[in-house]
């Protein structure tokens, strides 16, 4: 039973660094009563060896590799001091139960699009660029026992999309990207996998409330498909 | 000890990365064997949820154009069979139905846990934490062992670890535990020899040390990588060519393996980039030429090994 909470605790120390800190400030007091003399020993050693920096580091570039792989906009907009500081009080609060790296990621846009919301982050261009990669997110989403392919992903823009993504592509900061009420429309590709947008002008509310309206122009979103 | 029979001679293996995919398709002379890590060709949905594994139908049309050419080998992460809280025979299942459509000759797992209990769940810590070298640890992985090979009829191998941190007063040294496990369970070895640099570099030991101690007639198949230095340690992250130290230390051990199926060479598809087609190219070749130069024996004989001289330099 103690090799179980041995693991339990070892384990925490890697991934929860504050639990690490109680373990070598309070010592035996900050371990479950329910382990061996020597899994104390073995416990205590292992929160004050450098190797536990190592071991965390693996664990946190492993983790992170998951957000750089697939939400590369979203990095690029936050930049790497405030990716940082999101990323931190993202795990924080959710502890890795995966090796999987779609579903962290939807939880760390959901996370961003909440701070956003809340007005704790303000980065311009952000809120449209989180929602866009979180649809892609979830059309990859595996769906068990679904076959049929996964409703369509609407992103409403208040930027241009084409010029924000043209930007992007080129590795730029967007600037003085002009305003645009649209929405992009993401469907997947069952035969393919691959995902498919369109470019809808106007904005979605008004298309839903006013379908016999012209329809919206469609065009191909050149500067969609060359960032990806 | 119960000996299965010998693994074929496959010769030089390659890890699959979805990066490599136009290597892997373009230069099939180069390598004799495409390992595969399974779980990157499936979602596991998470430990006894249903359905369990959502498999990549895309992905594994790749791997069946490869296997229509060479054998396919699965080498996987997600089993965590040092787990004490759980033991996930649906992972051993999912194995298994792998294994009938692949018919691979070996298979391999790590010695070592990454997942443990967190409150009323798990958390995944995302690297492969070791275990004690104890008895408790022996006896949590035999039956295991066991369960695995009544399962999926060809040898089972378990890789050594890399660990940045040592336990104390363990029961047994690390090749010892090896041995022993060996012994009781009848699981085979992927001696990992940039796992082995790794620690020896970082804990400051003797590779061959520990070579000269560790059965060789248990080793099926080896791996080799390249790593990194960052923050005074040095990491396995398979990032890049072998450094010449792993060379050497493949130069050594390939002749003393008489069991020995293949080499792999395990490199992250990120680092492709940097490597290069002529670079990967070159380092496959170069474990080519080591392994036809030493001709691994088709049958098992008594380990060679000569427990002498200690240093790199000395057996270099």
């Amino acid at each position: 039973m103690s090799q179980r909470t041995f693991q339990a605790m070892l384990g925490r120390m890697v991934v929860d660094l504050e639990f690490r800190r109680c373990v070598r400030e309070q010592g035996d007091a900050a371990l479950d009563a329910d382990l061996t003399p020597l899994e104390r020993e073995r416990l205590l050693a292992a929160a004050a060896d450098r190797g536990m920096d190592a071991t965390r580091m693996v664990h946190k570039d492993f983790r992170l590799s998951k957000l750089y792989y697939m939400l590369p906009l979203t990095r690029f907009l936050l930049g790497s001091e405030r990716l940082s500081r999101e990323v931190s009080a993202f795990w924080s609060r959710n502890l890795p139960v995966s090796h999987y790296f779609i579903q962290e990621s939807i939880d760390f846009c959901e996370h961003l699009q909440r701070r956003l919301l809340s007005g704790g982050l303000r980065v311009k261009y952000l809120r449209e660029i989180v929602a866009y990669e979180r649809a892609e997110l979830e059309l990859k989403l595996p769906r068990p026992g679904n076959d049929a392919p996964p409703p369509p992903q609407l992103v409403h823009f208040r930027y241009d999309p084409t010029i924000l993504f043209t930007q992007l592509t080129q590795r730029r900061r967007p600037r003085a990207v002009p305003r645009l009420d649209c929405a992009l429309r993401a469907t997947l590709n069952p035969d393919d996998g691959q995902i498919q947008w369109q470019l809808h002008e106007g904005h979605p509310d008004a298309k839903a409330k006013a379908p016999s309206k012209a329809a919206p122009r469609t065009r191909k979103a050149k500067a969609l498909r060359a960032h990806r | 000890m119960n000996r299965p029979p010998p693994v074929p001679k496959l010769g030089i293996g390659l890890l699959y990365q979805e990066q490599l995919r136009p290597f892997i398709e373009r230069e099939r002379d180069c390598f004799d064997f495409l390992e595969l890590i399974p779980d990157v060709m499936w979602a596991d949905m998470g430990y006894e949820q249903s359905p369990r594994f959502v498999e990549n139908q895309e992905g594994i049309g790749f791997i069946r154009r490869v296997h229509a050419e060479m054998p396919v080998i699965l080498h996987s992460i997600g089993f965590s069979i040092g787990s004490a809280h759980r033991f996930d025979r649906e992972h051993i299942e999912q194995i298994a139905r792998w294994y009938d459509w692949l018919k691979f000759p070996w298979h391999s797992d790590h010695l070592a846990f990454m997942f443990a209990e967190h409150m009323d769940g798990e958390i995944n810590a995302g690297v492969t934490l070791p275990l004690p070298y104890d008895e408790e640890s022996l006896d949590l992985l035999a039956p295991r062992i066991a369960e695995m090979r009544a399962r999926v009829p060809v040898p089972f191998l378990l890789e050594n670890n890399v660990y940045f941190f040592k336990y104390a007063g363990q029961d047994f040294d690390e090749p010892t535990f090896l041995n022993r496990l060996c012994q009781m369970s009848g699981s085979r070895l992927l001696l990992d020899l940039h796992n082995l640099y790794t620690n020896c570099r970082n804990h400051s030991t003797d590779p061959y040390e520990f070579l000269d101690q560790l059965d060789l007639r248990n080793v099926l198949e080896i791996h080799v990588a390249g790593g990194l230095e960052m923050e005074g340690f040095y990491f396995d992250a398979h990032s890049g060519i072998s450094p010449p130290e792993v060379w050497q230390l493949l130069e050594w051990t390939l002749p003393r393996c008489p069991n020995l199926g293949g080499v792999t060479f395990e490199m992250l598809g990120s680092w492709f980039v940097d490597v290069g087609t002529e670079g990967l190219r070159a380092q496959l070749s170069r474990m080519k030429e080591a392994w036809l130069r030493h001709k691994p024996a088709p049958q098992a004989t008594p380990t060679t090994v000569v427990a002498t001289a200690t240093t790199a330099e000395a057996h270099a």
